[in-house]
């Protein structure tokens, strides 16, 4: 049994030989994953889309109040900071997690998994396939930002008072969305690797 | 190594690590020796309990999008939050990338997930269409990342804490059948795997195929 690399299914999870090549799944007939080095590369380029859209989502201001004529513009780390100093510590720190940690660490752990299976770094695989699962089930929480924004533009709607999503808010929706896609396309084969 | 032999060997989702399957009792679920992550379950009325759950899923959808999921009262002036409302904004403010990403993540993904799965469970019934079962489990299986009801309710959540000092609250309709859908949402889409469903429809259409 050891001489044969068994994959699983990304889609109906049943396990097929891997002969290193592009294949097909024998239960759902959905191909697995492409040649190896197209989904390598697919990832990186999601990457660093998703690192380039990460700089206007934090620089741009992702809330706008309009506060009787007057303009106030305040970015993601603005509003924790806000946040803090109002005293909502909790709201404070899921925000802090949700939006600044999660899309951090995904890109770093993405980062390592790249270059662990480049260098063939030793390390356990499950370890590995750990980590890949992490990534994958924190990926859609930096989300939380972007539905607060609109879900408090709609309530503070008035003319006096208004709350408007910014620039920010489009940049950082489409940062989550690149770094899921990078996360789907990775390669899970490339992490056994090392084993032959 | 044979095709039959491949059938009785499971890899764990989360580490990958190879288990040979084994026969278990009804109601009760197989975990992985590494990392202690549920790998498959018998239940006992797959077909019936998903059936049922997931219609009362798509009800409880259907009525958390059609009212007010909360009205804010500021010194008198009533304002509510409902996904009409919502979309109403967001377009008319001209972000339309963010409210087509919001349309496709909170509305329609969820409405397409649910209604496959009663769709496909309706057609392994009656043992038709092999290949739409297949696809919709497919597209199940593909969508399931992008089906973000669980993480809007978290930021209603949050942006009620952020209007407390501002505004008094009232929750309506909506954010109730919210809390519902949600509890669903985890006893159907996470407890009930789809390895099960994939399992069943390898013995109702695929033994079929082999035999003839």
């Amino acid at each position: 049994m050891r001489n044969y690399n068994l994959i699983r299914c990304p889609i109906c999870s049943a396990v097929n030989i891997d002969n290193g090549d592009e294949i097909r799944c024998r239960r759902c007939e959905e191909k697995i994953y492409p040649t190896k080095n197209i989904s390598y590369n697919r990832t990186i380029a999601y990457l660093l889309t998703a690192i380039i859209l990460y700089f206007p989502a934090n620089i741009y201001p992702i809330l706008i109040t309009k506060q009787f004529g007057v303009t106030h513009e305040s970015t993601i780390l603005g509003g924790i900071m806000l946040l803090w100093q109002a005293g909502s510590y909790p709201v404070a720190i899921i925000i802090l997690v949700a939006s600044v940690f999660v899309p951090i660490l995904k890109f770093i752990f993405i980062i390592y998994l790249l270059i662990a299976t480049k260098y063939n770094l030793k390390s356990a695989h499950t370890e590995k396939h750990k980590l890949f699962y992490i990534t994958e089930a924190i990926g859609s929480w930096s989300m939380i930002d972007v539905f607060v924004v609109t879900i408090l533009s709609v309530l503070i709607h008035f003319t006096a008072v208004k709350i408007l999503p910014g620039a920010g808010a489009t940049a950082f929706a489409l940062m989550v969305f690149f770094t899921m896609l990078s996360a789907l396309s990775f390669d899970t084969r490339l992490l056994k690797k090392e084993k032959d | 190594m044979k095709k039959d032999e491949l059938d009785t060997l499971v890899i764990c989702k989360k580490c990958h690590t190879l288990h040979k399957k084994i026969r278990i009792h009804k109601d009760t679920k197989a975990v992985c020796s590494y990392c202690n992550t549920v790998i498959y379950r018998h239940t006992k009325h797959l077909y019936r309990t998903t059936l049922a759950l997931t219609f009362t899923a798509l009800i409880l959808l259907l009525v958390a999008f059609s009212f007010d999921i909360l009205t804010i009262n500021i010194n008198g002036v009533y304002k509510s939050l409902n996904l009409q409302s919502l979309f109403i904004m967001v377009f008319q403010e001209g972000y339309y990338l963010v409210g087509i990403m919001l349309l496709f993540l909170i509305v329609i993904f969820p409405i397409v997930i649910l209604v496959s799965i009663i769709v496909l469970l309706i057609l392994m019934h009656y043992k038709k269409a092999g290949y739409m079962v297949k696809r919709l489990l497919i597209l199940i299986a593909k969508l399931q990342h992008w089906s973000m009801l669980d993480i809007f309710f978290i930021s209603i959540l949050v942006s009620m804490v952020k209007l407390f000092s501002y505004a008094q609250i009232e929750l309506e309709i909506s954010f109730f059948s919210f809390i519902l859908l949600l509890i669903l949402d985890i006893i159907t889409i996470k407890k009930i795997s789809f390895n099960e469903l994939w399992i069943l429809y390898e013995k109702i259409y695929l033994t079929k195929r082999r035999k003839k």
